[in-house]
């Protein structure tokens, strides 16, 4: 009985011009979209190639380890075109330097060059799933049950010795494949043409991610699909219920996303926290400063010059750089002698002993101030935006929206994963030193005796967090997606087997 | 007759639940938008005020020096005046940079200063904003995208409703012309849709206005009304588009779908689309490229110094050569800049051009032209600095002249006048809007969106004549 019910909804449902038109929509849409996204992301991968050599190049052309410091980059996600997230938004290239932390505060982007044409908004695949998918879930929805009530049919139907679970079953199974038809051969278009850009390589693991993205956008279009029929069973008039399911989807899709965030102001003023913290740094690189003045002092050459009077050709530079509003303090020392006079070379011994003393100092201040920095940060921008993020998740689409980018790896935590392994990547530099003992060695600041040597220097490489990491991200939402599609489910079934036809 | 039927309509739509629903959702955006905009203005306004504060502090203490300084380092940095109408339009102001000046001034050799030059820096991106990104609630979203839907709700079954009910036909017996029926659901439909609009505004202008930190004065009153009439007229095409839809179709669901769907391809993605695929048309100069060319064009000018440069016996000469090198290159970077400038804003111009296809691509265009933000504002702002930047000049070549003591050499500190300056002669920069120049930048929209609204209406009208009944 039940697979005649959905033998005959089905056909009531793929013999309408909803059908086709949610077809036919989808289809343009996506694939128009996907191209003109393709494009977009072949433009960004070729600035970060550009961006990658120019770095290495500057990396070789460096004499001394001092000298400046190294650039790691992060390539765009290729999903990015699903859900773009904040791939896009956030910096894509931060300096690596043992005086230093890096974090996504302190990065700065490469190849941004075209911010006019930023006034125009981008959409992304999701975003269309987003709007058009849920509309046609609640125009399949709307009239599922008062159409057949005002028709009649539905009596008709009850006459026989038939369930009203099947029936309600019947209509969800036979929708919700409908439904799918348009996703799935939109996203498979997509993706063709995604495998046929020559630019674009995807791995098993990004096909097991997309994979996740249709499981979300399924459980997403039942949601909507269960409201509408949530909406269609109590009431009448299919008139009203549709009218009722436009608001809906108006409301949470066009305008509660857009307004929750401007009517919540929840950047509540951090200026104290952001001034108390920084002055604590700023107190901790005052005591590395009376440190080094201390050191200088006491050391055999008089005054507290820090070339050392070294007779030289080239450039040195010491500075501290701040920036209160991220909390960014460091402090940066560098030189490169191309050649040293004779009369100096008795002096080299001092400069050098100098920076035994003052790298792993630095590198000991930076530890200790991102201890705090990094709680700060913490503090005052991941956890407003966090509140945003749990605000907006109210309705379904925000849910969905936050699943997607899980998913892709386009979220705060997937572009954090970056600027954890640029941090390692630090660390590993800062052995690498170690290990060659430079920051004693005459390479360190001069390079008349030699070059210092990069070719050993272990490369940067940032792998995406593999699928059950995203899998583990995306979960939550899911969930509470599937537990509201599960609420709606009873509460569907419990009105309609009590409602009077 | 009109009459009757647009007042049975409005009887008709003022009980329905879509009116209501209308009403709390267009009240509860432009609350938003105006608590939004009391909340952010004042501080917009005071960073303006006090950055232009910051750039005449410079420029007085420079007049104390000489001409020659003020001169050469220019008179800082140029403010863009923020619009008291941004909550009418955003307008992408976070992309279009608020300042033009302050090039980085090379020194050409041992005496000689680059002079100053206009520059124009493409806005800084903020890097550091994790917060989700969403559209901000200005009019042009409340107007383009929330009231074109609800627009379409009330109109998709004026027609093929009252078919399927029956109604149309009993209406069409009695001796009335098709056209006054239409009229009058036209009618009907425009102010019932336009009470809550209007009332949502009056509030939102209420609210803005009460505040003591924002004032509106007549300029801004003939705007929003023009803003108004704008949002009028838009409302018609979209009340037309739903009369055609429904005057064709058999059942009024499926011309709910039609108008959805085609809402949503037009409003939501076409003009995005539209955008990135013609902007894609033509490649600017990137910032490396310009940086290079910039690079290129300082190493020639040195080596023409270095060649043509008179012997030191011949000093006025000598003097003279480098005044006008000095002069020279300070036009040619200009010059580049401006180009670099023109070849982006010709990109942009090109997908603006082409994204009017859609209609709210062309409210958004027109809403922005009055409320004195986004693109085009930004162009009058160039513009108004580049007018400037020649009064400034001219300022600065007539007090020489003034001075008979000068050796009248624009550029090299000895041939320029000694004499101090008096700060208040200085000219100072002042970024204005203008509602007549205005006018003109919106008049192509104007014209482009009543043309589409009288091509809906008059097949509206075609289509309603021959349906049958």
């Amino acid at each position: 009985m039940l697979t005649t019910l959905i033998r005959r909804e089905l056909l009531d449902n793929l013999m309408t011009f909803r059908f086709a038109a949610a077809v036919f929509v989808m289809l343009l849409l996506v694939v128009a979209n996907t191209a003109v996204l393709i494009k977009d992301y072949e433009r960004r991968l070729a600035n970060y190639n550009t961006a990658v050599k120019t770095h290495q190049q500057k990396v070789r052309e460096r004499k001394t380890y001092s000298a400046g410091d190294l650039n790691v980059d992060r390539a765009p996600n290729p999903l990015s075109i699903f859900n773009v997230g904040l791939d896009k938004r956030l910096g894509n290239q931060v300096a690596v330097h043992h005086g230093f932390v890096p974090t996504l505060w302190d990065a700065k982007m490469h190849g941004s060059d075209t911010t006019f044409l930023n006034i125009f908004s981008s959409i992304d695949i999701v975003f269309i799933f987003e709007v058009v998918l849920s509309l046609m879930a609640l125009i399949f929805a709307y009239d599922a049950i008062a159409g057949e009530r005002e028709a009649g049919t539905l009596r008709l139907v009850l006459t026989h010795p038939v369930r009203r679970s099947h029936i309600l079953a019947a209509k969800y199974i036979s929708a919700m494949a409908c439904l799918l038809i348009p996703l799935l051969m939109s996203l498979a278009l997509a993706v063709i043409l995604l495998t046929s850009a020559g630019s674009i390589s995807l791995k098993t693991a990004d096909f097991l991610r997309i994979g996740g993205i249709v499981l979300t956008s399924l459980v997403y279009l039942s949601v909507f699909y269960l409201v509408g029929l949530l909406i269609s069973a109590t009431t009448h008039r299919t008139g009203t219920a549709l009218m009722f399911s436009m608001f809906v989807w108006g409301f949470w899709v066009l305008v509660y996303p857009n307004m929750i965030l401007a009517a919540v102001d929840s950047m509540h003023d951090a200026e104290p926290r952001t001034k108390a913290v920084f002055s604590q740094i700023q107190q901790m690189w005052e005591a590395f400063d009376r440190e080094r003045g201390e050191f200088l002092e006491n050391d055999p050459v008089p005054g507290e010059s820090t070339n050392f009077d070294i007779g030289w050709m080239g450039f040195d530079f010491r500075h501290f750089r701040k920036d209160s509003a991220t909390l960014r303090y460091y402090y940066q020392a560098g030189a490169h002698f191309e050649e040293i006079d004779e009369r100096s070379q008795s002096q080299v011994p001092h400069a050098q002993n100098y920076y035994q003393f003052l790298v792993p100092l630095t590198i000991r201040t930076a530890a200790r101030t991102w201890l705090v920095r990094r709680q700060a940060l913490e503090n005052i921008f991941v956890q407003p935006a966090s509140v945003d993020r749990t605000l907006l998740k109210l309705s379904p689409v925000g849910m969905y929206d936050a699943a997607t980018q899980a998913w892709a790896g386009t979220d705060l935590l997937g572009i954090q994963d970056f600027f954890d392994a640029a941090r390692q990547y630090r660390q590993t530099v800062i052995d690498y030193f170690y290990d060659r003992e430079a920051f004693g060695s005459r390479q360190w600041f001069s390079a008349d005796k030699g070059a210092a040597d990069w070719s050993t220097l272990p490369r940067f490489s940032f792998q995406r967090s593999d699928v059950g990491v995203n899998a583990k991200r995306a979960l939550p939402d899911l969930f509470l997606l599937l537990i509201i599609n599960l609420g709606l489910f009873i509460i569907i079934f419990l009105i309609f087997i009590k409602s009077e036809i | 007759m009109i009459w009757h039927i647009t007042k049975r309509e409005l009887y008709d739509n003022l009980n329905s639940l879509r009116f209501t629903l209308a009403t709390v959702l267009l009240l509860g955006l432009m609350l938003t938008n105006a608590v939004v905009h009391l909340r952010e203005h004042p501080k917009r306004i005071q960073k303006y005020h006090a950055s232009v504060r910051e750039s005449l502090k410079d420029l007085t203490s420079r007049a104390d020096d000489s001409l020659y300084e003020i001169a050469q380092q220019g008179p800082g940095l140029l403010h863009k005046k923020p619009s008291p109408l941004h909550f009418c339009a955003e307008g992408g102001e976070a992309f279009l940079s608020d300042v033009v000046g302050g090039a980085f001034l090379w020194s050409i050799s041992g005496g000689l200063n680059g002079f100053w030059r206009l520059n124009y820096p493409s806005a800084t991106p903020n890097l550091t904003n994790i917060r989700p990104d969403v559209t901000k609630v200005d009019w042009v979203f409340i107007i383009g995208y929330v009231l074109s839907l609800i627009a379409l709700l009330f109109t998709f079954d004026s027609v093929s409703g009252e078919r399927e009910r029956g109604t149309l036909r009993l209406m069409l017996a009695n001796p009335i012309p098709r056209h006054t029926v239409l009229t009058g659901k036209f009618l009907g439909a425009l102010i019932s849709i336009n009470i809550p609009f209007t009332l949502a505004v009056l509030m939102n202008l209420l609210v803005i206005s009460t505040s003591s930190d924002v004032h509106l004065g007549t300029e801004i009153w003939e705007r929003l009304g023009i803003i108004f009439l704008i949002a009028v007229l838009y409302t018609c095409l979209f009340i037309a588009l739903g009369l055609l839809v429904s005057a064709r179709v058999q059942r009024s669901a499926v011309g709910l779908v039609m108008l959805l769907l085609a809402w949503a391809i037009f409003v939501v993605f076409m003009p995005s689309i539209l955008a990135t695929i013609a902007s894609g048309f033509s490649s600017p100069m990137t910032s490396d490229e310009l940086w290079a060319r910039r690079g290129e064009l300082y190493r020639e000018r040195w080596a023409r110094y270095d060649a043509h440069l008179p012997a030191e016996s011949e000093s006025s000469k000598r003097m003279r050569f480098e005044g006008e090198h000095v002069i020279q290159e300070a036009t040619e970077q200009e010059r580049l800049s401006e180009a670099h400038l023109a070849q982006k804003i010709g990109q942009v111009k090109f997908a603006r051009a082409i994204t009017r296809v859609s209609p709210v691509a062309i409210v958004h265009h027109l809403l922005e032209a009055f409320a004195g933000t986004g693109f085009e504002r930004h162009l009058q702002f160039v513009e108004n600095t580049r007018r400037y930047a020649r009064h400034f000049r001219e300022f600065v070549v007539d007090t020489d002249r003034a001075d008979a003591e000068s050796l009248h050499i624009i550029g090299v500190r000895e041939g320029m006048s000694q004499k101090s300056v008096s700060p208040a002669a200085i000219p100072k920069f002042e970024d204005t809007l203008s509602l007549s120049r205005d006018f003109n930048t919106a008049a192509v929209d104007v014209l482009l969106l009543t043309l589409f609204v009288i091509v809906l209406l008059s097949s509206t009208y075609l289509a309603f004549v021959r349906v049958e009944i």
